[in-house]
């Protein structure tokens, strides 16, 4: 063995290469290197094992909690229950195709259910990444005092679970119950805060979910070296255009992050307005495709657009991360062109 | 970060992890055990007694449970109280049904009986019914359980409407409790005269329950099964009369419109701003066990009706049904037998305090009212009321066999009216529209 031991220059250890095999040169060297250099099958098979080894537990979990379970959803959504007669002799699982993702779509319910999540996620996404950015901000400015009592203090609510959040908030909006509602109508407002239910779950959703993104903000902002901020300083730079210029283009990836989680956690909205949908009328029971494929299933026992409707909405959100995922990476390379 | 913080944390992480592991253990558990009690309920033959489960919410049932299990040595009933179906408990039920973890015995009222039949999660209990059972129950509620002629239940209680008003508040307003639906409309303007912030009732947008018994009421058929297929008529003439009626009384702003038993709507009860409730017999107990303060100030008087003879819908009413897959379907019809015609089962019920329910066995008539405490009523006998109604109760209304679609679909119309963006009339024929669909959808035959 004349060759040196792998360089230790690269970035973090590498991994340890056993005889013969080249060290790992920087990052695209690899798929250039030739066939015959690769260890012998016995050392593969070991170095195989141990991360199938390491994996097994995820994956088992990831088959039993996420692939069966989506597949049995998808078995589910090709099917649909007939009965003959006056209906009362019994059910007959019957193939249909399609006919079940047709069902959905033709129905105005559930295209209006994501007609509500969009106008949702308008409301939502800007004012929850507005708010959680500009609070992680000022945490993490020069100015900011009891930091960590702020800190703790804001990332409470997000400690309180969905079901009681929604709880709580619930009973502020109800009128005759209602603190909150009794003083503004003292004061001459009245106002139908469960009537226009788009404001109302946005509330909570905000309550619930800007304190969490803030300390991720925050984490991120953090790690932005002091030296680039104090190069910032030095050329002139003010606290808000340090902000601006040097702070939030640092953290995109954070923020690309945030924006696809929100989105995603967006499509899913099921516990507040399901909450809501007790005490307002106006949330129906088909209020989110979420919502609608609850009812489909334990209102109407109609499992099988339960399923397609599932389906449908899992493949938007997947349809939706991908092009946020892409939409992210295209800006980040293009800023990286721009800045090389 | 210093050592101490260190290890702490991870202490916590490892903390953490043992909990999760403790849960998800616990949670395996639960879910061993509920199947080996099962099977070891099974052996009868070595002297163990079969344990029964049953979800119900009716008022007063732990207290027909413990009575039951107390003078049944063979049979023990574990009862689990479930939400009110249209608050949850249908969900519920449907969702263990599906799962294969039903139980033995639930609770489901007249309307939701034929879906649940067509779902395919209720035993046919037909050989364990007999005729001399059959004849201890009104005809009216015998006949919603009976389906494509087969017994799939046992009638609880017969619900025949009623209207429960405050007493002070009507006398204040000078109006007496009206005869006819076109008076319930001027007494509705004259309370709301004398006391602007009182209505005289409330449209439940959550349940149209109220609506539909007033459309029976009416006279309204909106379900017949001829021979095979199934005639639709939900937004018949006589419905298209109630609908009329209830579209002029929100949009006048003359009832209250609040969901159904929420806590908005006690709330408006105890402020008398809600001063009178269209319900049905078993609606006197609830009254009064949400309205502890109100004690002597309610009464209840008949439902109104189009020509002012007496006329009655039914609103709710529960029985008892063997799901599906349950073998203890013997125990199961004895419990519920017990539970529904005799005097102890009926007695222990309305004892609780909590239960108006009218019983579907006519002969348990003076049980119940024997045993139900009408201070709250100042001591009106309002078993009398319950029983002329009950009489009066149109007969050969049918329930449809997919009330959860039209109801759901009722339910989702009636916010809208709340919010004053849509009318009955567009609920009640969007309702039409989604049944028959649905009915399509199942593979049965339809005329409209």
């Amino acid at each position: 063995m004349t060759r040196p031991l792998a360089p230790r220059t690269g970035a973090g250890p590498g991994p340890r290469t056993g005889a013969g095999t080249p060290a790992p040169g920087p990052a695209g060297s690899r798929a250039d290197r030739p066939r015959a250099d690769r260890p012998s099958t016995a050392r593969t098979a070991g170095r195989r094992g141990a991360p199938a080894l390491l994996l097994a537990p995820f994956m088992l979990l990831f088959t039993a909690c996420t692939l069966i379970p989506i597949g049995y959803a998808v078995h589910l959504s090709l099917y649909t229950e007939r009965r003959s007669g006056l209906g009362f002799g019994g059910t007959v699982s019957v193939f249909t195709g399609l006919g079940n993702y047709t069902r959905a779509l033709g129905d105005p319910a559930f295209r209006e259910g994501f007609l509500a999540v969009a106008g949702y996620c308008l409301l939502y996404i800007p004012l929850m990444l507005g708010l959680s950015l500009l609070l992680a901000l000022l945490l993490d400015s020069a100015l900011a005092r009891a930091r960590r009592f702020f800190q703790l203090a804001l990332f409470l609510p997000h400690a309180v679970p969905g079901i009681i959040a929604a709880l709580i908030w619930m009973y502020l909006y109800t009128p005759e119950i209602s603190p909150v509602v009794g003083a503004l109508d003292t004061l001459g407002a009245q106002p139908d805060l469960l009537g226009n239910p788009l404001p109302a779950v946005v509330n909570i959703a905000l309550w619930e979910w800007a304190g969490y993104n803030m300390v991720i903000f925050y984490a991120a902002l953090q790690a932005i070296p002091r030296e680039v901020l104090e190069a910032a300083r030095v050329d002139g730079a003010g606290a808000l255009r340090t902000a601006f210029s040097v702070k939030i283009p640092l953290i995109r990836a954070s923020l690309t992050m945030v924006g696809l989680f929100t989105v995603i956690g967006s499509l899913q909205l099921f516990t507040e307005p399901m909450i809501l949908h007790g005490a307002a009328p106006a949330v129906t029971s088909t209020w989110t495709p979420n919502m609608y494929a609850y009812s489909a299933a334990f209102d109407r026992n109609d499992y099988g657009l339960a399923a397609a409707a599932s389906v449908l909405l899992a493949l938007t959100a997947a349809a939706l991360s991908y092009a946020i995922t892409r939409g992210g990476r295209a800006g980040s390379s293009r800023r990286a062109k721009a800045g090389a | 970060m210093s050592h101490t913080s260190r290890r702490s944390s991870r202490a916590l992480r490892s903390a953490t992890a043992v909990a999760a592991t403790t849960l998800s253990l616990a949670l395996l558990a639960a879910c061993g055990s509920s199947g080996s009690s099962d099977s070891s309920a099974e052996a009868k033959s070595d002297g163990k007694p079969v344990t029964l489960t049953f979800w119900g919410w009716a008022k007063g049932t732990k207290d027909v449970v413990t009575a039951f299990n107390a003078s049944h040595p063979g049979i023990q009933v574990t009862f689990e109280e479930i939400p009110s179906g249209n608050a949850g408990g249908y969900a519920k039920l449907a969702n263990a049904v599906k799962a294969g973890n039903a139980p033995d015995v639930f609770n489901v009222e007249y309307p939701q009986l034929p879906d649940f039949v067509s779902q395919g999660a209720v035993q046919d209990i037909s050989k364990l019914v007999g005729a001399d059972l059959k004849k201890k129950y009104l005809p009216q509620a015998l006949d919603l359980t009976t389906l494509g002629g087969a017994s799939w239940a046992l009638p609880l209680d017969a619900a025949p409407q009623a209207f429960y008003y405050r007493k002070d508040l009507f006398e204040k307003a000078q109006i007496t409790p009206p005869k006819t639906w076109e008076e319930f409309r001027t007494a509705a303007e004259r309370l709301k005269a004398a006391e602007p912030t009182a209505r005289i009732a409330t449209f439940f947008p959550d349940d149209p329950s109220t609506f539909e018994a007033n459309s029976w009421q009416a006279g309204a058929h909106w379900f017949n099964a001829v021979g095979t297929t199934w005639d639709v008529r939900i937004n018949g003439a006589e419905t298209q009369r109630v609908t009329d009626y209830w579209q002029k009384m929100v949009a006048d702003d003359l009832v209250n419109v609040m969901p159904s038993f929420s806590q908005q709507w006690t709330a408006s009860l105890q402020k008398g701003e809600t001063a009178g409730y269209l319900g049905a017999s078993w609606g006197g107990g609830v009254l009064k066990s949400n309205l502890p303060d109100a004690s002597g100030k309610w009464a209840v008087a008949p439902v109104p009706t189009w020509d002012g003879k007496p006329a009655s819908g039914m609103l709710g009413g529960t029985t008892f049904a063997v799901s599906k897959d349950s073998k203890k379907a013997k125990a199961a019809v004895e419990f519920s037998t017990w539970a529904t015609t005799t005097e102890e089962g009926i007695q222990a019920r309305i004892a609780s305090g909590t239960s108006s329910a009218f019983p579907a066995a006519p002969a348990l008539v003076p049980v119940a009212k024997k045993a139900f405490d009408t201070a709250f009523y100042g001591g009106q006998d309002i078993y009398a009321v319950y029983s002329a109604a009950a009489t009066s109760i149109r007969p050969d209304w049918t329930w449809g066999p997919a009330m959860g679609v039209t109801n759901t679909s009722l339910k989702d119309a009636f916010g809208k009216v709340a919010g004053r963006t849509d009318t009955i009339e567009a609920a009640v024929s969007g309702a039409q529209k989604a049944t028959v669909a649905e009915l399509k959808n199942r593979g049965l035959q339809v005329a409209e």
